[in-house]
């Protein structure tokens, strides 16, 4: 028995797939080679192409004739580069309007925060342009139990805006809070209210009062929440004249 | 000429005998190859029963069945050339598809033990592929060849009818046989020989599968 005998006794066996997978292997891969192999192969499918029909016959459910027909005829209608391309078509559209979204979102992110940034930055240039621009600073300290802070003005005349500095005080007691007074001719008139964080200065931007004559001096109190009138009543903490 | 006189097919309908020749098999194969859609319906309507019994009794999930079946008339549809153009060569050419697909499935591994246990609960032969006779089945295209294939493997000795039908119908291999019924491997492989060759001689002649 030679080598190719082999295949001739199995050529049945290779038809009906009784062969172990190794084996089926190898006989695909003589086939190719074997034209004796190949007609051998076709005559015995042939003779044996009817043998699946001695299991009997199963009616099929009422529709499934159609059904097949059906999705026979819808495949080919839809070629298999439509059938893999739309699926990819589709996904990525999907992807592209969530990518959108995102970077839409993104994007309005972005675009708040830099009106945010410019904001800041707009408010620290024009605190830099207040200094800068000042014709007099001043600065006088504000000493009491157990603290040592001080204040500073800014006094830029072009634009008739101060920037103030409070800063090393502890905050307000209760019920009291700081104020800051501008020297008037006629007399004090009310700034602003100075909130102060002892981590932090406490800085203002102050116009100055138009009606009232030219600005000489400024003031800072400590007045009781209860003082709604236009004139200091409290400690005055810091006194400066320009 | 085959004269489709009314469906047939559905469960439930009086099936009506309709006729197969050799060249309407052929014309149905032509018109398949120019995209004709009405040959399709035609075999679908002619072919589904009997590929539907290929893939039930080898496939426990009805389910999966009818997926190989349709799995196969796609192939029919789009690859209709690479079929045999011999005469009589279309229908043997689909059970063929339809069977080769049942086996693709059965031979992955989730099948394995549910093939193996299925072929322990089918093992009487004469139960699984011999049922008996429902008188309206007579009229079942295709019928009379059913009965010749029959015919010709109750010719076998009991022995070699057993291994083919665990390799053909059960689609089980060699040695998966062997250790079915406990026999040597060399002798399972005698048993098909002999087996294929008598069938061989005996279902060579059919030509016709619907006369």
């Amino acid at each position: 028995m030679n080598a190719h005998d082999w295949y001739i006794e199995n050529q049945a066996a290779y038809i009906a797939r009784a062969l172990e997978r190794q084996e089926e292997e190898l006989f695909e891969d003589h086939l190719p080679r074997c034209e004796n192999c190949r007609k051998a192969i076709e005559e015995i499918e042939r003779d044996l192409g009817w043998l699946p029909m001695a299991v009997r016959p199963v009616a099929p459910r009422p529709g499934f004739t159609r059904q097949i027909t059906v999705a026979v005829l819808d495949h080919e209608i839809r070629p298999l580069w439509r059938r893999v391309m739309q699926p990819l078509a589709i996904a990525a559209m999907l992807a592209l309007v969530v990518g959108l979204g995102l970077v839409s979102r993104h994007s309005a992110r972005l675009e708040s925060t830099l009106m945010v940034t410019r904001e800041r930055l707009d408010a620290l240039s024009d605190t830099l342009g207040i200094m800068q621009r000042a014709q007099h600073i001043l600065q006088t300290t504000i000493k009491g139990d157990g603290y040592e802070g001080g204040m500073f003005i800014f006094a830029d005349n072009s634009t008739k805006r101060w920037k103030v500095v409070v800063h090393g005080i502890p905050a307000a007691p209760a019920g009291e809070a700081y104020h800051f007074w501008f020297m008037c001719p006629d007399g004090m008139v009310k700034g602003a209210e100075v909130k102060v964080d002892p981590t932090h200065p406490a800085i203002l931007t102050l116009t100055l009062p138009q009606d009232f004559g030219p600005v000489y001096g400024a003031s800072l109190t400590m007045e009781s929440l209860s003082n709604v009138s236009s004139t200091p009543r409290g400690k005055e903490l810091a006194h400066l004249r320009l | 000429m085959l004269a489709v006189s009314q469906p047939t097919t559905d469960r439930g309908r009086n099936a009506t005998r309709r006729f197969l020749s050799v060249e309407r098999e052929s014309s149905i194969r032509k018109r398949l190859i120019a995209r004709d859609e009405r040959a399709l319906v035609e075999l679908i309507d002619l072919a589904t029963p009997w590929l539907l019994g290929v893939t039930q009794s080898m496939l426990s999930d009805p389910a999966e069945a009818e997926e190989v079946v349709m799995e196969s008339f796609h192939v029919a549809w789009n690859r209709i050339e690479i079929s045999p153009d011999a005469e009589g060569g279309l229908m043997p050419w689909l059970l063929r598809v339809t069977r080769n697909r049942a086996i693709d499935r059965l031979r992955s591994q989730r099948r394995h033990v549910v093939k193996t246990r299925r072929a322990e609960i089918y093992s009487d032969i004469g139960d699984a592929i011999t049922p008996p006779e429902e008188p309206n089945e007579a009229g079942q295209p295709g019928w009379h060849v059913h009965e010749k294939v029959q015919a010709a493997m109750k010719e076998l000795p009991p022995e070699q009818q057993k291994a083919i039908y665990l390799a053909f119908y059960r689609g089980l291999t060699h040695s998966e046989i062997a250790e079915e019924l406990q026999i040597p491997l060399g002798t399972v492989k005698t048993r098909l020989r002999l087996a294929f060759g008598r069938l061989r001689g005996t279902l060579a002649t059919l030509k016709e599968w619907i006369v």
